[in-house]
Parts: structure tokens; sequence; C-alpha cells
């Protein structure tokens, strides 16, 4: 009982709410194309989507977050927000959604690694990590940003998402948290939503791309205070929070010259099999790590 | 010579108001009988059980902790003079139930959140005799667990007095209570493991 309750209330909602609304997203971009009109409002609604998926499952999951947030999972709530915020900035000015992202690049992971600055860092070692996730943060964004402006239309773009998400919520899994592996579920029911509709949109009329760049800081946010949960406040081995970065690094791929020219098929099949591969072994790493076949398998 | 008499006299006079000031300082502390004592942590214990899947208990303990108690005598009519003070500080990271898969779980936070709150804290506010039974002490403080702060009152049990093999003087607790542990913001897997935690503090204290 409990169990289809968390299904529902951490999968199949996000994914209603989250798919229910790029659904609409993609009606008015075709109306639009249709009728051009001047504004943002359909690709604001992807940031939207994603962010209310995530708000819905999180709400589900763990009902309503204090403010402020007692620990760093509460903190992945207000990330959304945020994240939905910096959205609707993402076609200003570049100097004022650099300044944006180098802000908010700084200042997140002081609050949600508070407990670390407090208990486990020295005043230098703390500046030390707190430079190096900022620019992290910083670099692993402006990935995100440029994956949404340059993947391809089709649905291996959403795909590389989806694999990310999963590969995450097995990850911490094995590591010891399922309820952190739960968060980076509801992303995977997001993800999951929005690949089938960018599956079934490229067979309809409009062959244009379902997400759009102002969906980035929502995901950059939640991933990275994902991560940083995982990897600093439970057991996410570092080899596997590493190449979980890595994969994303690996998302353009599919430009390279020479797989485009292996055809439509072949080269989204090269390209996901790239991507996969760190995913895999990270996963790997944390199946080791976990002595999931070990003697104290399960309790 | 009669100036040493009276320089001697002199001496004497002061000498016997320091000796009676101490004496009367030292009744005074007596009277009030103000005793700290430190948790022998060699021979004390915080274990906890857990009802799993509504079947059977688990149980569990914290392996460090540490603390400190200060004792103030009891009046004529038995009850605590205002003063005792009951101070307890419990590394989340030392749980133990005898599997260390288990133990990885709560310290992740899923339950304890161990590397966000490392330590749980307990601070006596108020120490009461109980009306009835002389040796037991109703105990009243804030149980800070999970980063969430809690009042509590607990009845905690005087199980003895000794001297050690130094002299030095022994006591005695034990405090069984039950918290719920959704109240400390730990909500995960509530169909599975109980909400409610029964603890038990059993202390043994040295005067040294």
């Amino acid at each position: 009982m409990l169990i289809l309750k968390q299904l529902i209330l951490g999968l199949l909602l996000p994914a209603a709410v989250g798919g229910g609304i790029l659904v609409l997203a993609k009606s008015i971009t075709l109306k639009r194309e249709r009728t051009p009109k001047a504004g943002l409002a359909p690709e604001w609604l992807v940031a939207v989507a994603l962010s209310a998926g995530y708000i819905v499952g999180y709400l589900g999951l763990e009902g309503l977050p204090p403010l402020p947030p007692r620990e760093g999972v509460h903190w992945l709530c207000y990330l959304a927000i945020i994240g939905l915020t910096s959205g609707a900035f993402c076609y200003s000015s570049l100097l004022g959604r650099l300044i944006g992202q180098i802000g908010l690049s700084i200042v997140i992971p002081r609050l949600l690694l508070n407990s670390a600055f407090k208990y486990t860092w020295g005043p230098l070692e703390g500046i030390i990590w707190w430079a190096c996730i900022a620019v992290a943060i910083f670099i692993f964004w402006h990935i995100v940003h440029q994956n949404f402006t340059i993947l391809p239309t089709d649905a291996s773009g959403m795909f590389v998402y989806f694999g990310l998400s999963g590969g995450t919520a097995l990850i911490l899994a094995l590591s010891g948290s399922l309820r952190l592996a739960q968060h980076a579920g509801i992303l995977v029911a997001i993800f999951a939503a929005s690949w089938i509709i960018t599956l079934v949109g490229q067979r309809s009329e409009s062959k244009k791309q379902v997400f759009s760049i102002s969906a980035s800081p929502v995901v950059a946010l939640i991933f990275a205070g994902i991560w940083m949960n995982g990897y600093f406040y439970e057991e996410v081995p570092a080899a596997s929070a590493i190449l979980l970065a890595i994969a994303l690094f690996l998302a353009p791929i599919g430009r390279i010259e020479r797989i485009q020219q292996l055809g439509a098929r072949r080269s989204t099949i090269v390209q996901i099999g790239i991507i996969a591969l760190p995913v895999v072994i990270a996963i790997g790493i944390a199946v080791a790590r976990s002595g999931l076949f070990g003697e104290n398998s399960s309790y | 010579m009669k100036m040493d008499l009276g320089r001697n006299l002199h001496i004497f006079y002061i000498g016997s108001l320091v000796l009676l000031l101490l004496i009367g300082s030292a009744g005074i502390t007596q009277s009030m009988g103000v005793t700290a004592y430190e948790i022998d942590t060699a021979h004390s214990m915080i274990i906890f059980r857990a009802k799993h899947n509504g079947v059977s208990y688990n149980y569990g303990r914290f392996n460090e902790f540490s603390g400190k108690i200060v004792m103030t005598s009891t009046d004529v009519s038995g009850n605590m003079v205002p003063g005792s003070m009951v101070e307890f500080e419990v590394k989340a990271a030392s749980v133990d139930t005898g599997n260390e898969k288990r133990d990885q779980h709560l310290r992740s936070s899923d339950f304890f959140s161990a590397k966000q709150f490392p330590v749980i804290t307990f601070k006596g506010t108020e120490v009461k005799t109980k009306k009835d039974k002389k040796d037991v002490l109703e105990v009243t403080g804030d149980l800070e667990l999970h980063g969430v702060k809690k009042s509590i009152t607990v009845d905690v049990e005087i199980t003895g007095r000794a001297k050690g093999r130094d002299g030095e003087s022994l006591i005695g607790f034990e405090s069984t209570f039950t918290i719920k542990r959704s109240e400390f913001g730990m909500t995960y897997g509530m169909g599975g493991i109980s909400d409610d935690i029964r603890i038990t503090v059993s202390i043994e204290a040295v005067h040294k």
C-alpha cells in the first residue's frame, strides 16, 4: 500500500503534471506557428512543467518543506522554484544571465551545505570546497544551457536526461539513501513523460523541439542539489558522482560530423551508447561499493 | 616580647576567622549538596527499539556519547533543590543495530542524517523528585534530534548509589521513554518502521 502510494505520488503524479504542462506548451507553440505572436509563454511553460512536476512529486513524498530549510533535501523544493524564476530570465542579456548564474552558483552550495561547513570542514577547507563547488555548478549549468540550445530536436536529447536521472536514482539507492533516490525518481518520471511526448511529437506535423533553454536552470539546480546531497550527506562514491557529470559533458557528441554521417538511427544509438557508458560504470562502482551481493545485502 | 604576643594573637584571630569562614562555606555547600558527576560510558548504555513491519521489535544502541550530571541534594521534604542539571551528547553516526547495512541506512538522510546532524543532545532544564517515589526524578529538558528541538519530560529512576574502588561516589540512573520519530522530522518508511521509538538510557555516573 505504501509502495503504491509512493509510486503514485513520486512517479505518476509528477509525470502527469509535468507531461500535461509540456503538452500545453507544445500546443501553444503549434498555434503560434500558425498565427505568430510575440512573447515567450510557451518556452517558459517548459520550465513550469519541469518545476511543477518536481514540486508536486516533492510535496507528495515529503510534504511542505520548512522555511528556512532544516536539511539539504528541503532545499530541493526551493531550488525548483529558484530555477523556475531564473528560467524567466534565460532570454535576457548574456551579462544579466551570467551574473544570475554566478550568483546562484555561489550562494546555493553555501546554503545547502551549511552542515558540512559547520561540522565537517575547517574554515580554509570550507572555502576551498565552496569555491570548487561553485565553479562546478556554474560549468554544469552552462553545459545544460548549451545542451538545450544545441541538442537535436529528436527524442535522444530527452533520453540523455532520462538516463542521467535514472542513473542518479540507482546510485543513490545503492548508496543507502532511498529517500534521495526517490527525488531523482521524480526526475526520471518527468523526463520519461517528456521523452514520450517528444517521440510522439516527432511523428506529428510539427518537429519543433519540446524543450527550451528556460528549463536549463530548473534541470541544472535540481540535479546539482541532488548530487550535492548525495555526495556530501550520503555515501555516493566520488567516482560515480564524477562519471555522472562526465556523462552530460558527452551529450553534444551527436553533433560530431562523423557520427551524424552514420544516419539518424545509428547516430542516435551511438550517441546514447557513449552517454550511457559512464552512467553504467558509475552504477557499477556504486553496486561494488554497496555490497549488494555480500552477506549483509539485506536486513 | 609584648609585641610578639600581640602579633601572634592577631594572626590567631585572623586564622580563626578564615577557618570559620571556610567551615561556614563548606557547611553551606554541604547543605546545598552540589555534586557533579561524569558519565562512565563503559558502564552506561543508550538503547532503542522500533517495531518492524508491525511484527517484531528491533533493537539498536549508540556507542558514543558523553554527558554530565549535577545533582543538588534533596531538602527535608525530599524535593530537589533548583540547580540540578543534566546534559547529554550522543553521536548519531555511532548507531549500531548489529547489521552494518542497516546502520548505514540509519545514518543516511532517510533517518538520522548523521552528516547533517552529527550530534543528538539533551539538556535538562528542570529536575524534580516524584512526590510518592523518592528515588524517581522527573526530568524536563530539550531533546534535539535530527535538527528538531522538542521539550520532553521523562521519569528517571535512581537505581543505586555506592562508593567505587578508589572511594569515588557512584550513582546509577535509568530512564525509559517513548518518542515519535515523526515529531523530529524522521518520516521515512513509516509503514515498515514504527513511529514510536522506545529509548532506554542506563547511566553510571562518577563523582571524582
